[in-house]
């Protein structure tokens, strides 16, 4: 064993080119040069820093010192491997690069389609048993958040009325927690809810509405999301996706992050298509059970197609990212029967509620 | 620069008289970067898939061996780098960092309490202010991240067996940073060369490799010329930018006989076709931007680089570059269009390129006197780059 290899003596940044002779307890470490003996290192005391997955040339050291000594030499390394059982690193394990970034690969893809349908579904059972009062404080902070800038309308009977219906239609769904309604001046002719039973409809909607079941098929719609907790599903998913790219990026994200983060709270509080056809389903449902006139929905999505026949979706805001509107109407037209869900007086204050 | 030739290769070829004297050894030689990108690449898929199962967890040690990787692949003078930070001491950099932002909600809370709430000017509540004093302490502690960060790495590596260090204190650094920075803004960016050279030096001339110091000897007077230069031919090409840009939407606008209600329309009703137009419109700005903006930052870039590699000493051991304005636009732009649109997979492939390029175009004069150089007896720091991490400026 006369191959080259160079020892850092630890102490200064002088290279020297040695050779090394393994004897029974020690490895001699020597010049080239003069043959003059540079180390002897304790067999058991010898230690690989690294692997060569890693490392090209991982460092042999004596475990406590600072010197090392470097095998460049392929054949000397695996002699020294074979002489010492620590010094195994040093030799390169089977199996090409190609299988290794090939299997990591397919296990990457796999993880990614595991951990999707983990958030879909996760978000999908786990939401709802959040603490309700956290859900609440959640739902209260982005109401501030939302509405800070806009005016919200006291009209104590309006109010009243329409907190009436959604608590009467949550309740029919054995809902078990208070929904608040919050009216907000002006536009857009919209309506949207947030975790903690927070229902927030916008007066222009109120104020297009042809009657009262309009309003009242839009608030049973909402309660629909409500009693399912889709907000906070919303939320999980979305968060939980958020943080799939951060994880698959690398954790090296800020530049994603800024290309990602549009999807803020409120792109998580859009709901999927199966979520409005689910709230469309529960509304018309719950006004059902309570003998309530039930055309509403179905009136509701007409009246917005008759005002912009080309493109519905876009005109009524928070309709947007919903199902057709004409497979909507389909799906939840009703007669004209039952019971109106305000009473003339009523439907008069919620029209005032904002005066 | 062909590939061969090293910048100073004419000044060498007729010494100084005085030099003659006592001619100190500048043999040419440039570092050696091996690694190969399909290595690369298996470390790092396996990073993901850590990542995935852990839940990032495993970032600190993912990071940890794709440095190990790209160090031992990186030599100077035919001795490799190594890298022997570890995972566990990452972590704990992390959770310090955590704590010391749990510590400043918890002051914040105290703050929240006793001053603002129900004050009348309380229409923000604690998450706000919390924020808030985040975004303005995180201006300056990411500069402190930043050069700790440094330090932490400097730290963990060694060449020939020798351990380099950064001296001089990072919060120091982290308020001159912060108030060049902030004054500079104030300045219209006319400080520019100040804030570079000043923020450069630290960087340089507080690096040690054992006990042997870096010397930074650049001033920022020699590169303002150049600067001002830039300053405003950079406005030139921003105001030809708007009206090329502007002058082409106007002229398709009406070439196309498009009255300004349809356009009002196509942006009332979004379809489609708004999308499309509107990316089309968007790609087109990027274009003009990207051939005229761009390039003319990456000259800059490049000439301010050549100046502080060249301006940098360690001992007898001199530096210089000559990379151009066409690759500091494959370092800055490509990359980041590679790691976009890779949607992050292209880190790994960013990495080599970026090692590749320095062992192309950084040229080192003469031999480091290693018997002189001593191993340093302080160890650097006990754990590593938490405030980096918190503040989300960490690369590799």
């Amino acid at each position: 064993m006369a191959s080259h290899a160079r020892y850092y003596d630890g102490e200064s940044a002088l290279v020297h080119a040695v050779s090394v002779r393994p004897t029974a307890a020690e490895l001699v470490i020597f010049r080239l040069g003069d043959a003059g003996i540079v180390a002897r290192w304790p067999v058991g005391e010898l230690a690989v820093l690294g692997d060569t997955a890693h490392e090209a040339v991982p460092p042999v050291v004596r475990k406590g010192f600072e010197a090392r000594l470097l095998v460049d030499d392929p054949d000397l390394r695996r002699q020294l491997a074979a002489w010492v059982p620590q010094l195994a690193p040093l030799v390169t394990p089977p199996g090409s690069v190609g299988r290794r970034v090939a299997a990591f690969g397919a296990t990457l893809v796999a993880l990614v389609g595991l951990f999707w349908l983990a958030v879909d579904y996760g978000s999908e059972y786990a939401a709802p048993l959040l603490p309700y009062s956290l859900q609440a404080k959640l739902g209260a902070s982005v109401f501030d958040e939302l509405t800070a800038d806009k005016d919200e309308c006291h009209g104590k009977a309006g109010l009243a009325a329409i907190n009436d219906l959604a608590n009467r239609l949550a309740h029919a769904a054995d809902y078990p927690h208070e929904i608040t309604v919050h009216v907000i001046e002006g536009g857009p002719v919209n309506a949207y809810t947030l975790p903690g039973g927070i229902l927030v409809v916008y007066s222009d909607l109120i104020d297009q509405a042809k009657d009262s079941s309009q309003v009242a098929g839009v608030v049973a719609h909402e309660i629909g999301h409500t009693v399912h907790y889709h907000p906070m599903k919303g939320l999980a998913r979305q968060y939980g996706v958020d943080l799939m790219v951060k994880l698959v990026s690398g954790g090296y994200s800020d530049l994603l992050n800024t290309l990602t983060s549009g999807g803020n709270l409120l792109l998580a509080l859009r709901n999927g298509r199966a979520f409005e056809r689910e709230a469309d389903a529960t509304g018309v449902a719950l006004l059902e059970k309570l003998d309530l006139r039930a055309d509403g929905i179905a009136s509701f999505f007409e009246q917005m197609m008759e005002k912009e026949p080309k493109d519905m979706a876009a005109a009524a805001g928070v309709w947007s990212s919903h199902p057709p509107t004409a497979e909507r109407i389909a799906a939840t037209k009703r007669p004209a029967t039952g019971k109106p869900a305000f009473s003339d007086a009523e439907w008069k204050a919620l029209r005032n509620v904002c005066k | 620069m062909s590939d061969a030739t090293s910048p100073w290769g004419r000044a060498l070829a007729q010494p100084a008289p005085e030099a003659a004297a006592a001619a100190p050894d500048l043999t040419p030689s440039r570092p050696l970067y091996d690694g190969k990108l399909a290595e690369l690449y298996a470390i790092y898929l396996r990073h993901l898939v850590l990542m995935l199962l852990t839940l990032g967890w495993s970032r600190f040690w993912g990071r940890t061996r794709i440095r190990r990787y790209l160090w031992n692949h990186f030599a100077i003078l035919g001795d490799r780098f190594e890298y022997r930070g570890r995972g566990r001491e990452l972590l704990i950099g992390f959770l310090l960092a955590v704590l010391m932002l749990a510590v400043w909600g918890g002051l914040m809370w105290l703050v929240w309490i006793y001053v603002f709430h129900e004050r009348p000017l309380a229409s923000f509540g604690l998450f706000d202010i919390f924020w808030l004093s985040v975004a303005l302490i995180g201006f300056p502690l990411a500069y402190v991240g930043q050069y700790a960060g440094l330090r932490y790495r400097l730290s963990r590596t060694r060449w020939r067996g020798i351990r380099c260090a950064l001296a001089g204190s990072a919060w120091g650094y982290g308020a001159m940073a912060s108030f060049l920075v902030f004054t500079n803004a104030f300045t219209v960016q006319l400080l520019t060369p100040v804030v570079s050279v000043n923020l450069a030096r630290p960087r340089i001339s507080n690096v040690r490799f054992g006990t042997l110091p870096f010397i930074f000897a650049g001033s920022s007077g020699d590169i303002y010329g150049r600067y001002l230069g830039f300053y405003f031919l950079n406005i030139i090409a921003w105001v030809v930018a708007a009206i090329i840009i502007f002058g082409a939407i106007g002229g398709t606008i009406g070439g196309l006989g498009v009255s300004s209600e349809d356009v009002l329309k196509l942006f009332s009703q979004f379809s489609l076709r708004t999308v499309l137009i509107v990316a089309a419109v968007a790609l087109g700005a990027y274009v003009v931007f990207g051939l005229l903006i761009l390039p003319l930052r990456c000259w800059w870039q490049a000439y301010l680089f050549r100046y502080l590699v060249s301006h940098s000493r360690a001992g007898e051991v001199l530096f210089a570059t000559a990379i151009s304005t066409r690759q500091m636009w494959g370092f800055l732009v490509l990359n980041y269009l590679i790691v976009v649109l890779t949607l992050g997979l292209g880190w790994p492939w960013v990495m080599h390129r970026t090692l590749k390029l320095i062992a192309a175009e950084l040229w080192l004069y003469g031999a480091p006197d290693g018997a002189n150089i001593r191993q340093p007896a302080d160890r650097g720091p006990s754990f590593g780059e938490g405030l980096l991490d918190m503040f989300d400026v960490s690369g590799i």
